[in-house]
């Protein structure tokens, strides 16, 4: 199905917004300019966005450690997260989170997540809801490699399954669950779906490097559930540019793979090449995109070393509603 | 005597163990690292750096890469313990306990006396615990409390490199279930080891320093904060006893006593937030026992009633400190 | 009209708050006469005999004999003029509020006595308004003790202040008694032993390595140790030791006073001590001939506090009572001298010593310390006093510092008279007997040149005699 132009414009900017947030954070980081375990999402942006281009906010998603493109994905604040993950006061949960624990519900974003495979039970949950309000809404627990043998996940297909809920379950294989290799820990060798497929449920694969791909599988995918049928999952297979958290050495990866995969998976560089070969836009028109979105990311961090720092007072805050 | 880190007196230890005894099994995330990878495996030996070199020596089955699965790590450790071998299970971040928190408390910790004494159980389970890295509330909590307070298991916070040496051939000698509890802080100290094959019984808490004043008492990192607060102290003429409990089950009832019956002051500081902690337990000990000795409240530096806030600022208005160590002893040496 | 009357623990002196039925004389129905014995009330001095005051019938007894300490103005019991119903008699004691008063006070009738009016009743607890949250108990206390709350912080959730916030409040600030550091004893691998087990190791001499512990999981403890220490050695047989039971003697009340009002005095009273050697030998020489002259047996000690009494009226800076942040100056000395009764240290007051003559100071004292002797002392005796003089000369005692006896400003300590060398006027050597006299002084009422001046004075007394009866 054809995307028009805005839509295409909007789909590059919101990668963009990931990739150079990304970026920034890895420069930061490096100079100790910001504190805390951080693990970055680039190189996986087509996912997040081909995704969440779908969603309104009154459908939920719940994310993972890697968390940063899903939520700048479904719609949090970007000054927000940064001053967040810089730890100011004025961050998206007040500096309480951080990096790992990013949430905004009222855009339907229901928390990046310290625990690996806690996220599908609540995801369950949210489906549940929607299914209960009866307005078609969804509920998406995007799990990695590693999130797929847990337990909580498995449990999660099953009852999803079982009480047909609307929750979809988007596994992104980046064929690492932290230093690990995907083809060591998966058992069911090359492939997470057939997992999914096992627990009852109907099931989509794509390469998640292509933002086209995502976008036009999960149409299908959203109609599919949309329309009472009960859960689904997907698999994308995608890259993830940088370590495990930020300081990993990486030694577990091949001789020059970061630079392959930079190369000849960059979902940001596929999908410049297709849409100007297609001429649906000139590389113009993401040229400007691409300055305006650096200045938007310098402006945040600028905004974020600026914005005031917590006081030891705000440590029982938020603890209860009321105690 | 050997002078080494944290670290390396954890992964030296299991590996000499290893070496002994072909019983002793090492299973967890990432113990070997990069399994099903083109630079692995042996790419990181454990997160922490604790098992580094282990898959070279002892190979695939008595080294055991897990996929991310804490429920089947500890499940297995405990499977693997009653089959007769000798497990030690890494769960990398004590919080992810919760995930198997099932296979801990009704499994591991139960098995032998649901099983009428004719079992045994000795799987220990490390975990890195513990804040101080801005790691936000799922990476940076302290659990020992609540596994103290379940029977059947053995909880053990080593704060110094012979700590961990003595205490982990311990838990290597003995049959039972052991928690061991590394503080992230602390892999990077460095401290002497004495040569020799000597183990440091449980319960048995080390008094790093003596004084008539006041007593400190404390666990894992809190024991250096404690130390530096005592040094403060010290410039006043005030003498602290600070006692290590290095195990908080058992627990050395009899050196808190002891040290309270001459101070009659106590202090206890505790990284858990306050209700129903190791601190609380500690106090109720001494209000019970050591009553007639005391010459003021007791007092408890803990953190607060939250979790663990990720901000720099927070964390440190969060976790106890030296200097709020030093203000809680003034108060109880002021008390009137 | 009613014909009850409430008989309630009287208040003897100014300093009784409680007192204790020793014995009941009378019991419930029996019919008495005015001036028959009641009871015995034993207070923290004395021990009276309560008289009837009309001819009545004990009604009730309420308290009876034994160890209760009641407070002055409790219901001890209840009289009639005649029997009346139980219920009655019930009611009257439902409804009897006790006040500060003496001895049941008579209804005013054809015949009694105007009854004794009553004493105002003690100053109700001030009340506080307060909107912080406090504790009932807290501020139950803040009201009876007159506490600031706005310089207490509240200890409890969200900042109310309990109990022990108020009580800390008002504990005098006492700074702790620092003991520093002690020897850390190191700590062998090889050897299973507790902490304070090392310590005692250490300290002892104890070669841990040969010891068995009986402590958790075979620990070494403090007892192991202990009982390993060596005993030492002794010549020729062996000492056996036997049990060495303590025989128990519990506290009486007068015993309870005394250590309680010690305590507080060596505790609260900033003690400072002046010493002076005082030439006794021209007082010896006189008093054999003054004692003949005046046909009197007055001992040395009459003579010292007869001289302590002029001396008093010459310096009434010192001649004082401390109340509160008030300093009472007496022109009179009424002086204290400290018997040794059966019952403990009493210290009966012979009033104003400095207007009487040598041999009614003799008489007066005399007939003090038999009373003493005998147990018989009344509140009269005891209450106040301006000087104490205490003497332990007879004991051999060369010199002691005694503690202030409050709300007293001073007190005096006489050690045994000595022979000592002391120089001539012509550089030769000479013996005179000599007394030792520690002046005990509370700082915060007298200051240290009033305390001199006053000893100079007494001294000039003592050693010039013939002054004591100018």
């Amino acid at each position: 199905m054809q995307l028009s132009r805005e839509q295409m414009l909007q789909a590059y900017r919101r990668m963009k917004i990931i990739r150079e947030f990304e970026e920034r954070l890895h420069i930061d980081i490096a100079t100790g300019a910001i504190a805390g375990f951080t693990h970055l999402y680039c190189g996986q942006e087509a996912v997040a966005v081909g995704v969440c281009e779908h969603l309104d906010t009154d459908d939920k998603i719940v994310s993972t450690h890697r968390g940063h493109g899903h939520c700048l994905a479904k719609g949090c604040d970007v000054d927000g997260m940064m001053k967040e993950i810089w730890g100011s006061r004025e961050g998206l949960c007040k500096g309480k989170g951080g990096s790992m624990h990013i949430a905004d519900v009222d855009v339907g974003m229901l928390g990046a997540n310290g625990i690996v495979g806690a996220g599908a039970p609540i995801a369950v949950g949210a489906a549940l809801a929607a299914k209960l309000d009866g307005k078609g809404k969804v509920a998406i627990t995007f799990s990695g490699d590693g999130a797929c043998n847990q337990g909580t996940t498995f449990e999660a297909m099953n009852m999803a399954v079982v009480t047909k809920a609307p929750c979809i379950f988007v596994f992104e294989n980046n064929h690492y669950s932290e230093h690990t290799g995907f083809e060591y820990a998966v058992g069911t060798q090359q492939d997470i779906a057939s997992r999914a497929e096992a627990f009852g449920m109907k099931v989509w694969r794509a390469d998640g490097t292509d933002f086209f791909a995502v976008h036009e599988t999960m149409r299908e995918l959203l109609d599919y559930v949309r329309a009472g049928n009960g859960p689904a999952s997907v698999e994308f297979d995608t890259e993830r540019f940088f370590g495990h958290f930020e300081g990993d050495p990486q030694r577990y990866r091949g001789e020059g793979e970061l630079d392959r995969i930079r190369e000849t998976r960059d979902c940001l560089k596929k999908f410049r090449q297709s849409v100007v070969s297609a001429k649906l836009l000139t590389d113009a028109d993401l040229d400007t995109i691409d300055a305006e979105v650096l200045d938007q990311i310098e402006a945040a961090v600028v905004a974020a070393r600026a914005a005031p720092r917590p006081t030891p007072e705000d440590v029982l805050a938020d603890v209860y509603v009321a105690y | 005597m050997a002078k080494m880190m944290y670290r390396d007196a954890v992964r030296s230890t299991i590996f000499e163990a290893m070496e002994r005894d072909e019983r002793v099994v090492v299973l967890g995330e990432d113990v070997v690292g990069g399994m099903g990878t083109a630079g692995g495996p042996e790419a990181i030996g454990g997160i922490w750096s604790t098992s580094t070199g282990f898959y070279d020596a002892f190979g695939p089955d008595r080294v055991i890469d897990t996929p991310i699965s804490e429920s089947a790590i500890v499940g297995a450790a405990g499977g693997l313990a009653l089959a007769g071998k000798k497990p030690i299970a890494e769960l990398m971040f004590a919080d992810f306990i919760g995930v198997s928190l099932d296979q801990i408390w009704n499994q591991i910790a139960k098995f032998r006396y649901m099983f009428g004494g004719k079992s045994t159980c000795p799987a220990i389970i490390r975990m890195a615990y513990g804040g101080g890295f801005n790691a936000a509330a799922q990476h940076s909590q302290s659990v020992h409390h609540f596994l103290t307070a379940m029977p059947g298991l053995k909880v053990v916070m080593p704060s110094t490199p012979e700590d961990v040496r003595g205490l982990l051939r311990e838990a290597l000698r003995g049959d039972d279930p052991v928690i061991f509890l590394e503080h992230k802080a602390l892999y990077g100290v460095t401290g002497e080891v004495p040569d020799g094959d000597w183990t440091i019984p449980f319960g048995h808490a080390r008094l790093t320093r003596a004084g008539q004043d006041l007593t400190l008492v404390a666990t894992g990192l809190m024991v250096s904060r404690c130390e530096a607060a005592a040094d403060a102290l010290a410039k006043d003429g005030i003498g602290c006893d600070v006692i290590d409990l290095r195990t908080t089950s058992p627990m050395d009832e009899e050196a808190i006593l002891d040290s309270v019956e001459v101070t009659g002051r106590l202090v206890v500081v505790d990284e858990a937030p306050q209700r129903c902690s190791l601190a609380t337990d500690i106090s109720a000990l001494a209000a019970q026992k050591a009553f007639a000795s005391l010459k003021a409240p007791i007092e408890m530096v803990c953190a607060p009633h939250s979790p663990v806030p990720f901000a720099l600022e927070l964390e440190q208005a969060y976790l106890p400190s030296a200097a709020k160590i030093e203000a809680a002893a003034r108060k109880v040496l002021g008390y009137r | 009209m009613s014909k009850l009357r409430p008989f309630c623990m009287p208040k003897w002196g100014i300093e009784m708050t409680e007192g204790t039925i020793a014995e009941w004389m009378v019991g419930e129905g029996d019919r008495v006469k005015r001036g028959d014995t009641l009871c015995l009330i034993e207070t923290a001095k004395i021990t009276n005999e309560v008289e009837a005051e009309n001819d009545c019938v004990i009604l009730r007894v309420l308290a009876p004999a034994g160890q209760d300490v009641l407070p002055v103005g409790a219901l001890l019991a209840v009289f009639g003029d005649d029997d009346v119903p139980a219920a009655e008699v019930d009611a009257f004691i439902a409804a009897f509020v006790p006040a500060e008063g003496g001895v049941g006070e008579a209804p005013v009738a054809s015949g009694d006595k105007p009854a004794k009016p009553a004493a105002a009743p003690a100053a109700a607890p001030k009340k506080i308004a307060t909107n912080r949250p406090i504790s009932p108990e807290a501020l139950a206390l803040a009201e009876r003790e007159g506490a600031d709350l706005d310089a207490i912080e509240g200890s409890g959730r969200g900042g109310r202040i309990t109990y022990q916030d108020v009580y800390q409040h008002l504990r005098p600030q006492a700074a702790p008694v620092l003991r520093g550091a002690a020897e850390l004893a190191p700590e062998d691998l090889r050897i299973f032993a507790s902490p304070l087990a090392r310590r005692l190791a250490a300290l002892h001499g104890v070669d841990l390595s040969g010891l068995t512990g009986t402590g958790p999981r075979g620990r070494i403890s403090k007892h192991d140790v202990l009982a390993a220490v060596p005993a030492p050695a002794s010549g020729g047989a062996a000492f056996v030791a036997v049990a060495n039971t303590p025989r128990i003697a519990p506290f009486d009340k007068v015993r309870g006073v005394i250590a309680q009002r010690l305590t507080a005095a060596k505790r609260d009273i900033p003690h400072f001590y002046l010493r002076v050697a005082v030439d006794v030998d021209a007082l010896l020489a006189l008093r054999k001939t003054a004692n003949l002259v005046l046909g009197i047996k007055a001992s040395i000690n009459d003579y010292l506090v007869l001289a302590a009494g002029k001396a008093l009226a010459r310096h009434p800076d010192v001649n004082v009572q401390l109340h509160g942040d008030a300093v009472h100056h007496f022109p009179h000395a009424d002086i204290a001298v400290a018997v040794a009764s059966p019952k403990g240290l009493v210290t009966p007051i012979v009033r104003q010593v400095d207007r009487m003559t040598l041999p009614q100071l003799a008489a007066a004292t005399a007939a003090q310390i038999d009373k003493a002797k005998a147990g018989r002392l009344s509140w009269e005796d005891l209450d106040g006093g301006t000087f104490t003089i205490s003497n332990l000369g007879m004991f051999g005692i060369d010199d002691f510092d005694a503690v202030i006896n409050p709300p007293q400003g001073a007190i005096l300590a006489v050690g045994r008279a000595r022979r000592e060398a002391v120089e001539t006027a012509d550089g030769g050597i000479d013996f005179a007997t000599r007394i030792s006299l520690t002046l005990s002084v509370d700082h915060r009422a007298i200051d240290g040149a009033a305390g001199a001046q006053f000893l100079a004075t007494l001294k000039g007394l003592i050693e010039d005699p013939e002054q004591l009866f100018g």
